[in-house]
């Protein structure tokens, strides 16, 4: 359980860059496998990998939820308001964690697309297999290897933006 | 073949996986090396893929485990003071702590008597650990000189049981050495054994009379006590 739940967690707060966030989503993941424990069948592959792809779901869900609230936002010209928001919903360890090169690419993973930041969080986060991650995102090999590709380099390109030199 | 900027940034996970055949990683470097753009590019996905490896995994706070129970399974009993007693007491009438209980008593009642208190008259001295020392050191020697002794016996015992069953036995086989046998030819130079045997039954009656007799006085209660 605990197993699970930090996996989960984990996959959530790399996605959406925070914790309270993540928490909540998780909750809803795990809420989703329990009602929908019947459905899940082995041949789909394993339950870690079942479970990933519930995560999986859900985290793109809340994406599409929240950009409709930003753009809400920003048809009533909120936009300082909500990058005041994010920065006071940061928790001090999270600020500090910026400062370092884990908390700069955490922030630039948040930077993004959602289907590229999905598949290096997979591969590179994660670490899982190009099998497994094939199976949660259901799309072929190919486009798997090349969403992985190109996010890494989109990756890299926002912390030059960022100022962040590479060691 | 030479590679174009395109074809590095196509493969440049291949590359930095090691997914590349040698040939095709000497020419991915022979490019990368000559190429102004795509040199940074490659070092930075490099360190970066690097660095997301070596990233650990945030713990999750330990209320989330809580709240997903709570979700799912439905939340917890409030149990109030009272009841949390209520149910330790019901815990106590089972089965399996009566057992440990009467365990507990039964060791404590050994260990009390090893250590010489009397449970008819109790005192309170008794249980000072001057007292205490002196009574377990006199009952562990007396534990052990009974022992000795009791082994003692039983091998004195037990060597004189044997010798008797020796001797019984060699007196029912006797009769059978002498029991007239098919006359058998003599061959020259065999010698007649019925000659010798009485000879050394007879020392050997001896010998097992003198041996009763000495174990008899060295230890005649012994003697005294197994063949009454």
């Amino acid at each position: 359980m605990r197993r699970h739940t930090r996996r989960v967690y984990n996959v959530c707060y790399r996605f959406v860059g925070n914790r309270t966030e993540a928490e909540d989503i998780s909750q809803e993941v795990f809420l989703r496998v329990y009602r929908t424990l019947a459905s899940y069948r082995s041949a789909h592959g394993g339950f870690a990998t079942w479970m990933t792809s519930v995560t999986r779901n859900l985290l793109i869900d809340h994406y599409r939820r929240t950009k409709r609230d930003r753009l809400t936002d920003s048809l009533d010209d909120a936009m300082p308001v909500v990058e005041s928001k994010e920065s006071s919903a940061r928790r001090p360890d999270e600020q500090a964690l910026l400062g370092e090169l884990s908390g700069q690419v955490q922030s630039a993973l948040t930077r993004l697309s959602p289907e590229l930041r999905e598949a290096v969080i997979l591969r590179d986060l994660q670490q899982l297999e190009y099998a497994e991650i094939q199976q949660v995102l259901g799309v072929p090999e190919g486009t798997v290897k090349s969403r992985i590709n190109r996010g890494r380099i989109e990756l890299a390109r926002i912390l030059q933006h960022m100022g962040v030199r590479p060691s | 073949m030479t590679w174009t900027c395109d074809q590095i940034e196509a493969r440049l996970s291949e590359y930095v996986e090691g997914q590349l055949t040698a040939p095709e990683a000497s020419e991915f470097e022979l490019h990368v090396k000559g190429c102004p753009e795509c040199a940074p590019l490659v070092a930075s996905v490099k360190s970066l893929v690097r660095e997301m490896r070596s990233m650990e995994q945030v713990e999750a706070p330990p209320r989330l485990v809580y709240a997903i129970l709570d979700q799912t399974l439905g939340p917890r009993e409030r149990v109030t003071f009272w009841q949390a007693v209520g149910n330790f007491l019901r815990g106590l009438a089972t089965p399996k702590f009566a057992y440990g209980a009467a365990s507990v008593m039964a060791t404590c009642f050994i260990v009390l008597s090893a250590s010489g208190i009397s449970f008819r008259k109790p005192k309170l001295a008794d249980l000072h650990p001057a007292t205490l020392y002196r009574n377990v050191d006199r009952q562990a020697h007396i534990a052990i000189a009974k022992s000795v002794k009791y082994v003692s016996d039983l091998r004195v015992v037990y060597e004189i049981q044997s010798r008797l069953r020796q001797e019984e036995n060699q007196l029912q086989v006797t009769p059978e050495d002498h029991a007239p046998n098919a006359p058998t030819e003599k061959k020259p130079g065999q010698t007649d054994d019925q000659s010798h045997t009485q000879p050394k039954q007879q020392n050997r009656a001896n010998e097992l009379a003198r041996q009763v007799e000495m174990l008899a006085a060295e230890c005649p209660l012994m003697f005294e006590r197994s063949f009454r």
